[in-house]
């Protein structure tokens, strides 16, 4: 520990050296009440933590994140949005999809501090005002969710689908969801679920 | 994961100081584009520079504002930024009429959701995906001193160009741009150099633990495409174990100049099947000059596999590379 | 056989949970937090096989943040020592006699992935780094990952006595048995065929990685963890951990898929309810994508060698079968290989040694003993069939089982399965009676293969309440892994009692609140615990009948436990396949382009996710005939293609539309008829897509999975 501690002040002193102008990258030492989500513990280890400032699902929230958190752990773990899901926590399984910026992206794989400044939409913002949107209404009535773990990174991939294309092929919903595995398999009726989301309702 | 401190430098310049501090720290430095596939190999503990540690450093290099753009430049030709999306590449409408070998490697990397985080530089750049390396064996990619695969598994490995690692070249949008004869743009701590395409890459017989020559506080900031002819006719095919996100069992971009059925010239540059992107002289010499036939096509899918020397478990690239080709070079001339 | 229309069961229904699947609210179990709680990771092997001489924790011990290390040293829990997760020999009666008992974790290690340590800590990323700071000095062994090589005489031993599995009585004696006379059926036959097909280590891969919440009160342990079954695995975390059932509870709300072998509990619920109890804290541990594929279990790989005995007009006369079942170090399950009994031949063998190996444990998945031997038998008799000239729909309905004095069916549709199947997928155009005969690179074929699968009943409880709003709750102790097990049990209380399933609420998924249900797996909790959903309506109707309904607070509750049996008739499943298949000869791709199936599966409860369990099980074996694997390194006994990249698993690009028809009957047993669905779907598709390569290129693939390299090394 003490070696992390000594090269945490190396990197610190290294940044006013290069006086680098950052972009909220002002790495402040933890302290316990700023680590939401955690047990109730003294700092544990002095990690670089950094200020950011992102919208999720329209509503802007400045958090400090630890540099090493992924946008998975930032929303589940301290943002309480769990309904984004780690599955592999690689980039190989989707079920972290969400949208960055309105594209959807493995939030594994992507760090917290970058998505300072960015759009994140999750899963918990598909509802408008106490109601499902269409595609959810979809998944609903077609079957689309067997065991539901997949559930929210296809309906994040398939929503980005149908803000650029209302009316897509069979071809390009199947594209648009390549990167969403189904352990379920339950492949058929997750197509047939967008198909009947989209504006001719898969006619 | 091991605790590391992310910086978002503003420019190039800076980006390159703060990694260049770094080193001289003594710490362990990586640059970051989409980061999609270092935040793996970080969170697996695999070098992303032989013999390095996980990095202490991050260098983001997304925060730095003009280096994503797909724009034409003074020349007719493209320069595009290193930070570009991959889903931008092969969305690009003058990417896809004149450079379509590079949309259409662009448009079969991995998932919709890499593409659209991806970069260009990183995929150029990113690191092998042999199953030895990504399991954690200090081989020579991970700055060891054996490749596991030759006397191991190594049905995914290279038939041509290697020895001592008998790693693939990852890269789809590699082989497009060896094949369009592009210019890579390189920064760092000793300013700036511009390399062709085929010279950034480097055989492992030359370097074994590095697939390019880029410095560890190097960053590729830009790549050029010259201007395209008319009759320039290209495309990408890519082998898969399945349809999407996996690499290339084997991959061919195939560019032709083509004038009224003649093939001016030819350029074939082969992926996943060396440890660079490979191209095949003897096979492009083959068109110069000729009408495109199935015959004259399926003897360039034989010139094209002729110098293989495939492992025990991987002969089967051969037939499949020279089919390929075959198949690549008949779609782009047009014959069916 | 008609059936009589029923006014919810039958109807299309959205899961009733579906909201909660689709918004994101689904709780599952790492979903959840407690206050205070810790993190725990566990450290595995990274050799094949060795001792532990030592291992030194003294600096992840001292990492600013880690609460407590755990090793073989500091607790020595059995693990598997209840009925169901350690596997036949493990059973109440025989843990004492067992002599290969397996321990949480264990000195003597004997995979990579075994658990060697586990950390908990305040949160993961520091119990992760304490993992790096653990020293283990292994004295390293020689270990075996082949079957054949490891029943070797000389073979390094995984355990002392030779590496044949134990049986319950510490025998190491094959599975299987004779049937008629095996030398008559030979010298009866015309011609006798022979040959070898292999099938793969395959992981069940489930989405969610597995992962374990445990809380102490007082002396009881509360357990939140993604099982198939809440009974059965509190009782195996009571047997594990010496305690009584009673102070043992299970909770799983939702949970990310179950293909098999998560009836029970696993060694990580034993290590966070240790950590828990010594902390005296909540703590959950978490298993990486890695951990849950290395560490918990897939299907068994075999090794099959056939010999049939068969007349010039294409009756099968004998059956022989030898195999041997890699079951990695530790027997978790059977190692069997089913699927000789679908055919009519009375004279047979079969002898399967399951055999341990320095692989990773396998276990159950999805029909677990099926697919392996589908794919060995019916690749065989498609063989035979094509040597004898006789197109391979002719021979299975000549050579397929058939009711019989001796061998009655509670009903019998598996001549209808496959004759519906081959017209409704066209077999007489598009089957090619020379195989590999068509023109160009691209070469399509057809295959087709027919299966049966237990639909047996047997024990389960529910309860069922009624208060004065007329508002009803069945009580069942199903979690729900998939197939909507949950929307299928109030479906059959509202049916019952002749209400609108909105009147009917359920609880579910938790040890104390719900009755003892036989859990998800074995496709037999719709036709046990439904059952037994049933007779409790019943009941509760007689009860509303005789007293009128309750007034005020008070309330009517009825149980029931039923315990049906057939009478000793064969109550099975049915179904048949038809796949059509493009094989790229020059590049070795093959694309299905075709699947057909007609299952039979009594009456569809359900038929909106029915459908999508026999798609989604197809898919599967789709996977499972052309990409999943589990890759070895035998030089250094490392596992190389863990995880979905490496896996190849099929995405949304890469299958087809699968068109399904139900045959739907009625026998009068189980709840309104109902049969096996789950598992049918994926027991035949590995074989049917294999000979329908077959078909296509003329060249016979026997060993699973049909790669690239194994076409072209034939076709190019």
């Amino acid at each position: 520990m003490k070696d992390s501690h000594d090269s945490e002040v190396s990197r610190r002193e290294f940044i006013g050296g290069t006086g680098a102008a950052i972009v909220a990258a002002n790495t402040i030492p933890v302290k316990a009440q700023d680590r939401s989500g955690e047990s109730n513990e003294r700092a544990i280890e002095d990690v670089p933590l950094t200020r950011i400032t992102l919208t999720v699902n329209g509503t802007e929230h400045r958090v400090a994140v630890e540099d090493r958190w992924t946008l998975t752990e930032l929303l589940r773990d301290h943002l309480g949005l769990t309904g984004t899901r780690i599955g592999c926590n690689r980039g190989e399984c989707g079920a972290c999809t969400v949208l960055l910026d309105g594209e959807p992206a493995y939030s594994c794989s992507t760090l917290a501090v970058w998505a300072h400044g960015r759009s994140v939409q999750t899963v918990e913002g598909l509802e408008k005002s106490g109601r499902v949107s269409k595609l959810q209404q979809a998944f609903i009535d077609h079957n689309a969710p067997q065991c539901g773990f997949c559930t929210s990174g296809q309906l994040m991939s398939a929503t980005a689908l149908l803000q650029r294309n209302a009316n897509p092929t069979v071809r390009e919903i199947r594209e648009a969801l390549a990167g969403n595995l189904c352990r379920c398999s339950n492949y058929n009726a997750i197509v047939e679920a967008v198909q009947a989301a989209t504006r001719t309702g898969g006619a | 994961m091991k605790t590391f401190a992310n910086h978002n430098p503003g420019s190039v310049d800076e980006a390159v100081a703060i990694a260049q501090a770094a080193i001289s720290d003594g710490l362990s430095v990586s640059f970051a584009g989409g980061g999609t596939d270092l935040l793996q190999l970080v969170k697996d503990r695999i070098p992303n520079r032989p013999g390095a540690g996980a990095p202490d450093v991050l260098v983001n290099l997304k925060s730095i504002p003009g280096i994503g753009g797909i724009a034409v430049n003074a020349r007719g030709g493209l320069t595009i930024g290193g930070l570009a999306p991959l889903s931008a590449l092969a969305a690009s409408s003058v990417v896809r009429q004149r450079y379509s070998v590079l949309a259409e490697a662009a448009e079969q990397v991995a998932s919709p959701q890499i593409r659209n985080t991806g970069t260009l530089a990183g995929n150029v750049c990113q690191r092998p995906w042999c199953w030895y390396f990504r399991n954690g064996f200090n081989c020579y990619k991970a700055g060891g001193n054996q490749c596991f695969s030759i006397v191991g598994e190594h049905q995914l490995h290279a038939i041509f160009g290697g020895g001592p690692s008998f790693i693939v070249h990852p890269s789809d949008v590699a082989p497009a741009l060896v094949a369009l004869e592009a210019t890579f743009h390189i920064i760092g701590p000793h300013g700036e150099r511009t390399l062709p395409a085929a010279e950034f890459f480097v055989l492992p017989r030359d370097d074994a633990g590095h697939e390019n020559v880029l410095g560890d506080a190097e960053v590729l900031v830009s790549i050029n495409l010259p201007a395209s002819a008319n009759g320039v006719h290209s495309s990408y095919h890519k082998v898969m174990d399945r349809q999407t996100w996996t690499h290339a069992v084997a991959s061919a971009a195939v560019v032709l100049d083509m004038e009224e059925g003649l093939c001016r010239s030819a350029r074939i540059v082969l992926g996943g099947v060396a440890p660079i992107p490979w191209r095949v002289q003897a096979a492009e010499a083959l068109l110069a000059g000729e009408r495109v036939t199935a015959e004259l096509a399926d003897a360039v899918g034989v010139a094209a596999v002729a110098e293989a020397q495939p492992l025990a478990k991987n002969a089967y690239k051969v037939p499949l590379t020279r089919r390929l080709v075959e198949r690549t070079v008949l779609a782009v001339s047009g014959v069916a | 056989m008609a059936i009589d229309p029923l006014k919810t069961v039958g109807q299309n229904t959205p899961r009733i949970d579906a909201y909660e699947r689709v918004t994101g609210q689904a709780t599952y179990t790492r979903d959840i937090k407690l206050p205070g709680m810790l993190y725990a990771r566990v450290l595995r092997s990274n050799v094949p096989h060795a001792m532990i001489r030592r291992i030194d924790t003294s600096k992840a011990e001292a990492l600013p943040g880690v609460r407590a290390v755990m090793t073989h040293e500091t607790h020595k829990i059995p693990y598997g020592s209840g009925s169901i997760s350690g596997g036949r020999q493990y059973s109440d009666a025989h843990k004492d006699i067992t002599t290969r008992l397996r321990y949480t974790f264990n000195d003597h290690v004997r995979y990579v992935g075994e658990p060697v340590a586990a950390v908990a800590a305040v949160n993961r990323h520091v119990a992760e780094e304490a993992l790096q700071l653990i020293e283990i000095d292994y004295e390293e062994l020689p270990f075996v990952l082949d079957v054949e090589e490891a029943i070797e005489p000389g073979a390094p031993e995984i355990w002392s006595g030779g590496n044949i599995a134990h049986d319950s009585e510490n025998r190491q004696q094959p599975i299987g048995g004779r049937t008629g006379d095996l030398e008559a059926g030979f010298a009866e036959a015309d011609q006798i065929f022979e040959d070898r097909f292999t099938t793969q280590f395959v992981q069940d891969a489930q989405m969610e990685p597995r992962s374990a919440l445990a809380h102490w009160e007082g002396d009881k342990l509360i357990l939140h963890t993604p099982t198939q079954g809440v009974s059965n695995c509190r009782h195996d975390t009571a047997r594990d951990l010496g305690l009584e059932d009673h102070q043992v509870q299970v909770i799983c709300q939702y949970m990310g898929g179950g293909f098999g072998d998560k009836n029970g509990n696993y060694y990580f619920d034993l290590i966070a309810a240790a950590f828990a109890r010594d902390l005296g804290v909540p703590v959950m541990v978490e298993l990486s994508r890695k951990d849950d594929w290395l560490a918990t279990h897939g299907r068994w790989h075999t090794v099959q060698d056939y010999r049939v005995g068969v007349k010039d007009d294409g009756t099968v006369t004998a059956i022989q079968l030898n195999g041997l079942s890699g079951m990695g170090p530790y027997l978790r399950r059977s190692g069997n290989v089913a699927g000789m009994d679908v055919y009519a031949c009375e004279n047979t063998e079969k002898s399967i040694l399951p055999v341990h190996t320095n692989r990773v444990v396998s276990g159950n998945f999805r029909a677990p003993t099926y697919p392996q031997g589908y794919f060995g038998i019916e690749s065989m008799m498609d063989e035979v069939a094509y040597k004898l000239g006789i197109d391979p729909v002719q021979f299975a309905l000549k050579n397929m089982v058939r009711p019989t004095e001796t061998k009655q069916f509670t009903n019998f549709t598996l001549d209808q399965c496959i004759e519906q199947g081959a017209e409704l997928f066209d077999w007489a155009n598009r089957w090619k009676p020379e195989p590999g005969s068509g023109e160009g690179p691209i070469k399509r074929g057809a295959g087709m293969a027919f299966m049966m699968f237990n639909a047996r009943l047997g024990a389960s409880s529910a309860i069922l309440r009624v208060n004065a709003e007329g508002r009803y709750t069945v009580y069942v102790g199903v979690t729900d892994i998939g197939p909507g097990a949950k929307t299928t049990m109030s479906m059959l209380a509202a049916e019952e009692l002749g209400v609108p399933l909105s009147d009917v609420d359920i609880v579910w998924g938790d040890s104390d609140r719900c009755p003892y249900s036989v859990g998800e797996s074995g496709s037999r909790c719709t036709m046990m615990t439904g059952y037994a959903v049933v007779e409790a309506a019943r009941d509760l109707k007689r009860q509303i009948a005789e007293n009128g309904m309750p007034q005020g607070d008070s309330v009517l509750i009825a149980s029931a436990t039923p315990a049906p049996t057939t009478n000793g008739k064969l109550r099975e499943g049915f179904g048949a396949h038809f796949v059509e298949v493009e094989v790229d000869t020059h590049l070795g791709d093959v694309r299905v382009t075709k699947y057909v199936t007609v299952h039979e599966s009594g009456r569809i409860l359900n038929p909106l996710p029915a459908l999508d369990q026999i798609r989604g099980a197809v898919i599967q074996g789709i996977g499972q005939a052309l990409t999943e694997d589990l890759r070895y390194d035998s030089r250094n006994g490392q596992p190389l293609t863990s995880g979905y990249y490496w896996g190849r698993h099929l995405t949304h690009l890469d299958v087809p539309q699968i068109e399904n028809v139900f045959i739907e009957t009625d026998d009068g047993l189980g709840p309104y008829g109902a049969k096996t669905v789950g598992e049918s779907g994926i027991i035949i598709a590995p074989v049917a897509v294999a000979n329908a390569v077959y078909n296509a290129i003329g060249h016979r693939m026997r060993d699973l999975p049909i790669t690239r390299d194994k076409i072209l090394e034939v076709v190019a």
